[in-house]
């Protein structure tokens, strides 16, 4: 019900106008229409415009900084009047195993990201919506949203010390059980649980926010009747909840597909080890031990280009999808 | 808990084992919190030597003393609300009627436009192109262009366009009938019905503005404009010990450590104090109250 | 006391090898002149024209500096050597006069040759007298700051002094063990294995960690105790000149023995077992619950805990002991702290006055200049005792952190070429700092250091190409045959043989071409 019948009333309301024009005037040219269509919905462009000149200004304009992923930029001699190198940055990277290891690595940790950590926050937020006591409900939505706020290195320092093998909680309980104490942090095969399982107790929270204010945006006629209907908390979760925050879901979702390349690299640097690169080595992680971070702003700009080329296309592909299945769309 | 008696049996055993739940998660992320409130309440050596677990050792209140006699942490508390309340009015007034307009169906090239914002979102100019487009704009080490500089964000966009598009056609239909202009529509029709998502982006621009400071770093040259959170990066750079000189921490009142989380304290305090203020909007059926269908 | 006859006879030299001057010759103008200058470090993010020690250079060279300092709220990190100052500086299109900032090297020997920095050789020859001495005596520091070009485009910040890490001990815990400083690769062993078995902190409990490192990397030079070798210079997993060529540690025989032993040291419990996270304050937490039993770290900060934790934990003695005898006799000492750093200051390409400006810099090594460089304002922070500056009872006893006072005034800043004098750290250091450096002085374990090379294009290529990744395989293997992934001396071939593949030998080949251009 959520999802908009304005998107074929578009289309519509455009032949709607077509056909008055027609009436009024024979084969009005396009100019006209246009010129038509201005004089009616001026306020909408006006109201576009700031957002646009905007997007111009700041980000568009700067883009042609974009070129040096192709140039051996000097930063004195500019960007001008660096010389061409075409594509050998991306050469460079993809002649390089460890780069590829790292691309690698980066799309694994992000689809088991995906896998278990975009769901839950959702789940969260579904599970607020049940919550009846105010009072528990505010106080707790506070608290599960604090860590976004203390950073990354703090973040992880109470991880390493909560890993440590000697005095741990995590091995201290392991010991309750018999099972003999384990040293996380230089074991590859644990990196990826452990800055997943990371990020979702540091993020869960704050994420459920979008959620928690598409769950707020139902229309609580819905619930009305169904609780007339004798519908169980469970069934209108599932019936009606979700249904309606589908729409938001999608886009998160494929906002994240987008980013599948983007992993924190904060955390990454914070919490893997020579002996875990194995499995905790990512793009942007590589970059940085490449030494490309310091000043070597070309090569530094095809990996970011590399990435948002990847992430576009798959942004694409998402997008094309949802909108073919369920009308929602980034564009 | 008194509507609990609306619910079946079954909906009772849910609505508790779903509350225990909650809470187990919410007391494992209150932890950071309570970690960084005792690690600044400790003495420097203490957190330091990582001592520090659950509350205070060897308390003291000289991380505090240390961090409120300087001047440069009110300056940039200060400046840090300054950026954050006229950039997040700022990002709103631009956002809102882009949102709005880019979730109507008649808007000519309507796919172009939101194109045009999803792409900003992997496309990024580099940090040099974008310093020397600020400085040409005349923007460098100015509250202005701190404030204009990071105003639109296209997730926000996206997110607001999203949710005005949730919005039924029939609610502006009376609103069109009396001949009200786009502007009134918005204002009168899609705003009070879009409170939880004004909420909501009004929050991350809160938030992304709280915690920026990258670029706060880059643009601004005089040090009396800086946000908090630069100048908690400038704190940690000057306490660190350096060059390994003699000086050793375990008689400092205070150390790097310390006064780190008595700044992260300082500055989580105004967050979870607005927080409750937005939270409001997020309680369901808010926005539904005053407008009958 | 060998330090101070050293820099005696240093500055004796640097004086004879400039005419005499008489006080009112450091004037470099008469009308003064101003020159701008961006000046970052992370501890004084732009230059303060009122600093009083920039005030008397004032007056006595006539040069007025004007800060125009870019991007100084981005603070030099330290730990990384980021310049992003610079880049701000460089990209905004102006330089200033002067460009002082720590890890400058690099960035002046790649932006120089392109031209945006003026080549010193020429200008120190003709117009630096003091600073032609200095380099005339010490021709290894004017290697190591040329760029591939042959040019000087900076002048360091060098620092006295020589001694950084040492082997610490508890001594405490040695004689309760009845136990002496181990001499040798052998002793040492046994005496971790009796700081592991013999419960030398009393509580009952085998908590004892027996040898423990704030940076893991401080396990690796261990291996030196088998003739291997971890680095060549201050920095981690640096090169190191073996008889005149430049070799990689990591590729050696002593370091394949030595990480042998040290991971059956790990494997035996005579290493820390969390060595790879503990990070920096692994020495707060097992010095002061006694649980630590021997590191190598600096002599200064570990020597302090003698007087911090003396009344804290009962009978607290961690003091240096002389470095063992490795497995072939050799007693090496492989840190030392490098005479050379990559900051001090360069003069940007638009400066009209490059004479006056290299007469500026050279007066900073000039006696005069440099003890303003040193100890700040004579009658202020110091006064002449004996014909030394000696710093005031009151600078000294009033708490706040030495190096900090002296930044404050305008001293002891790296982001200046300048030569520090030991002398200065000497009156405040830790007399157990102070004892352990004359035992290391007693037995000369110091080598000499890697001072780096400045690569021309085609190396840098070659450089950029494969380093980074060999080394980070390097490190992989490095860490994981510690902690017993595969064994050190099976895989010893398929090591070597993927190093080559991976490129190793042209990047030694690149290293050492210009090596031998600036060295040979």
């Amino acid at each position: 019900m959520i999802s908009n019948p304005e998107f074929q009333g578009g289309t519509t309301e455009e032949l709607v106008i077509e056909a008055s024009e027609a009436v009024r005037r024979r084969k009005p040219g396009r100019m006209v229409r246009v010129g038509d269509h201005l004089r009616r919905e001026w306020q909408l462009y006006l109201m576009l415009l700031p957002t646009i000149v905007w997007l111009l200004l700041f980000l568009y304009k700067p883009m042609y900084g974009l070129q040096i992923a192709f140039k051996d930029y000097s930063i004195f001699r500019g960007i001008e009047a660096s010389p061409w190198v075409g594509f050998e940055h991306f050469r460079t990277l993809f002649d390089n195993d460890q780069f590829l290891r790292a691309v690698k690595n980066t799309i694994i940790i992000s689809a088991y990201g995906l896998l278990f950590g975009f769901p839950v926050p959702i789940v969260l937020s579904l599970m607020f919506n049940e919550v009846l006591n105010r009072w528990f409900k505010k106080s707790a939505q506070t608290i599960v949203y604090l860590p976004h706020f203390i950073s990354s290195v703090i973040i992880a320092g109470i991880v390493i010390t909560a890993l440590s093998p000697s005095a741990g909680i995590v091995n201290t309980v392991l010991g309750w059980f018999g099972i003999d104490a384990v040293y996380f942090l230089t074991k590859p095969e644990w990196f990826r649980p452990i800055f997943i399982g990371t990020g979702i107790w540091q993020e869960a929270g704050f994420q459920s926010i979008v959620y928690l204010a598409a769950i707020a945006g139902v229309s609580p006629t819905l619930y009305e009747s169904a609780v007339v209907d004798g519908a169980s908390r469970w069934q209108m979760m599932w019936k009606i909840t979700l249904p309606c925050i589908l729409p938001t879901i999608i886009i998160m979702l494929i906002i994240r597909i987008g980013n599948i390349l983007e992993v924190s690299f904060e955390m990454v640097i914070l919490l893997y080890q020579p002996a875990t690169y194995e499995t905790a080595d990512v793009v942007n992680t590589f970059i940085y031990r490449q030494g490309i971070q310091d000043g070597q702003y070309d090569m530094a700009a095809a990996a970011g280009l590399f990435n948002a080329v990847v992430a576009f296309v798959l942004v694409i592909s998402a997008n094309t999808l949802s909108k073919r299945f369920s009308r929602t769309s980034l564009w | 808990m008194k509507k609990l008696h609306l619910y079946s049996r079954g909906d009772r055993i849910f609505v508790i084992l779903n509350m225990i739940l909650i809470a187990i998660f919410a007391v494992s992320t209150l932890y950071p919190f309570i970690y960084i409130a005792a690690v600044s309440f400790s003495s420097g050596f203490a957190a330091r030597a990582g001592q520090v677990v659950l509350s205070p050792v060897g308390a003291t209140l000289e991380a505090y003393k240390h961090v409120l006699s300087e001047p440069m942490f009110w300056i940039s508390y200060k400046n840090t609300f300054i950026y954050t309340i006229l950039g997040t009015v700022m990002s709103l007034l631009i956002i809102i009627p882009g949102s709005y307009a880019l979730s109507r169906p008649q808007l000519y090239g309507r796919r172009f436009w939101n194109l045009m914002v999803a792409f900003t979102m992997w496309f990024h100019a580099g940090m040099i192109p974008f310093f020397l487009n600020m400085r040409d704009l005349g923007l460098l080490d100015s509250y202005f262009g701190i404030i204009i500089g990071f105003a639109v964000n296209g997730f926000n966009i996206i997110l607001l366009r999203n949710f005005f598009e949730a919005i039924p056609n029939s609610f502006e239909e009376a609103a069109r009938m009396d001949g009200a202009s786009e502007f009134q529509v918005l204002w009168k029709v899609y705003l009070p019905l879009s409170k939880p998502a004004i909420a909501t982006v009004t929050l991350f621009c809160i938030v992304s503005r709280w915690n920026g400071f990258f670029w706060a770093m880059v643009l601004l040259q005089d040090e009396q404009k800086i946000p908090l959170q630069v100048y908690l990066r400038h704190t940690i750079v000057t306490l660190s010990d350096d060059n390994e000189f003699g000086a050793s921490l375990v008689d400092a009142a205070y150390s790097v450590e310390t006064v780190t989380a008595a700044i992260i304290v300082c500055s989580i305090i105004p967050i979870l104090v607005i927080y409750p203020f937005l939270q409001r909007y997020f309680e369901k059926g808010t926005m539904l109250g005053g407008v009958k269908e | 006391m060998r330090n101070l006859t050293l820099a005696a006879a240093l500055l004796g030299a640097t004086m004879l090898g400039g005419p005499v001057m008489a006080e009112e010759d450091l004037r470099i103008v008469d009308e003064p002149l101003e020159l701008t200058i961006q000046m970052n470090h992370a501890r004084y993010p732009r230059y303060k024209e009122d600093w009083p020690v920039e005030q008397i250079a004032r007056e006595l060279t006539g040069i007025h500096l004007i800060d125009a300092t870019v991007g100084a709220n981005t603070r030099t990190d330290e730990n990384n050597g980021k310049t992003e100052a610079l880049n701000l500086m460089l990209a905004s299109g102006g330089i200033p006069d002067i460009v002082g900032s720590s890890r400058i090297k690099d960035f002046v020997n790649q932006f120089g040759p392109e031209g945006a920095f003026i080549g010193l050789n020429d200008l120190i020859e003709e117009h630096a007298p003091h600073l032609k001495a200095f380099l005339d005596e010490r021709p290894e520091i004017r290697s190591a700051i040329q760029a591939a070009n042959g040019e000087m485009y900076y002048i360091p910040y060098l620092p006295d002094g020589k001694y950084g890490r040492a082997y610490f001990i508890r001594h405490d815990w040695l004689s309760k063990l009845g136990l002496e400083a181990p001499q040798n690769v052998e002793e040492l062993e046994e005496v971790l294995i009796a700081f592991r078995d013999k419960d030398p902190n009393g509580n009952g409990l085998k908590d004892e960690v027996p040898f423990f490192a704030r940076q893991w990397p401080e396990l690796i030079r261990l291996v030196t105790l088998w003739d291997g070798r971890s680095s060549g210079s201050d920095t981690y997993h640096d090169f190191y000149v073996d008889n005149g060529k430049l070799q990689h540690p990591y590729a050696g025989e002593g370091y394949r023995d030595g990480i042998k032993n040290l991971a059956r040291w790990y494997a035996e419990g005579l290493i820390d077992p969390e060595i790879f996270t503990r990070g920096s304050s692994s020495r707060e937490y097992l010095l002061s619950e006694n649980l630590g039993g021997m590191t190598h770290d600096w002599f200064a900060s570990t020597s302090g805990y003698n007087d911090s934790l003396g009344g804290k934990v009962e009978g607290f003695q961690f003091k240096a002991f002389a470095p063992p005898a490795s497995v072939s006799g050799v007693r090496m000492e492989e840190h030392r702290r490098i005479p050379i750093k990559p900051d001090g200051w360069a003069i940007g390409y638009t400066n009209e006055h490059p004479v006056e400006t290299i007469k500026y810099f050279d007066f900073w090594f000039t006696e005069e200049g440099r003890r303003l460089a040193n100890f700040g304002v004579e009658g202020e922070q110091y006064t002449m005792v004996d014909g030394q500056p000696q710093f005031t009872e009151d600078f000294l006893t009033n708490g706040k952190p030495v190096n900090n006072q002296l930044y404050e005034v305008g001293s002891q800043l790296q982001a200046r070429g300048y030569f520090q004098d030991y002398n200065y750290e000497k009156q405040w250091s830790n007399k157990y700092a102070l004892e352990g450096i004359a035992l290391y002085d007693e037995g000369d374990y110091l080598i000499d250091q890697f001072l780096g090379v400045a690569l021309n294009a085609e190396e840098q290529k070659v450089y950029d190409k494969y380093w980074a990744s060999i080394r980070t395989y390097m490190l992989e293997r490095q860490q994981g045959w510690i902690l017993g992934n595969g064994d050190v001396v099976a895989d010893w071939d398929d090591y070597v043989a993927t190093l080559n593949k991976m490129g190793l030998q042209e990047v030694l080949d690149a290293m050492n071409s210009a090596y031998s251009r600036q060295y040979g």
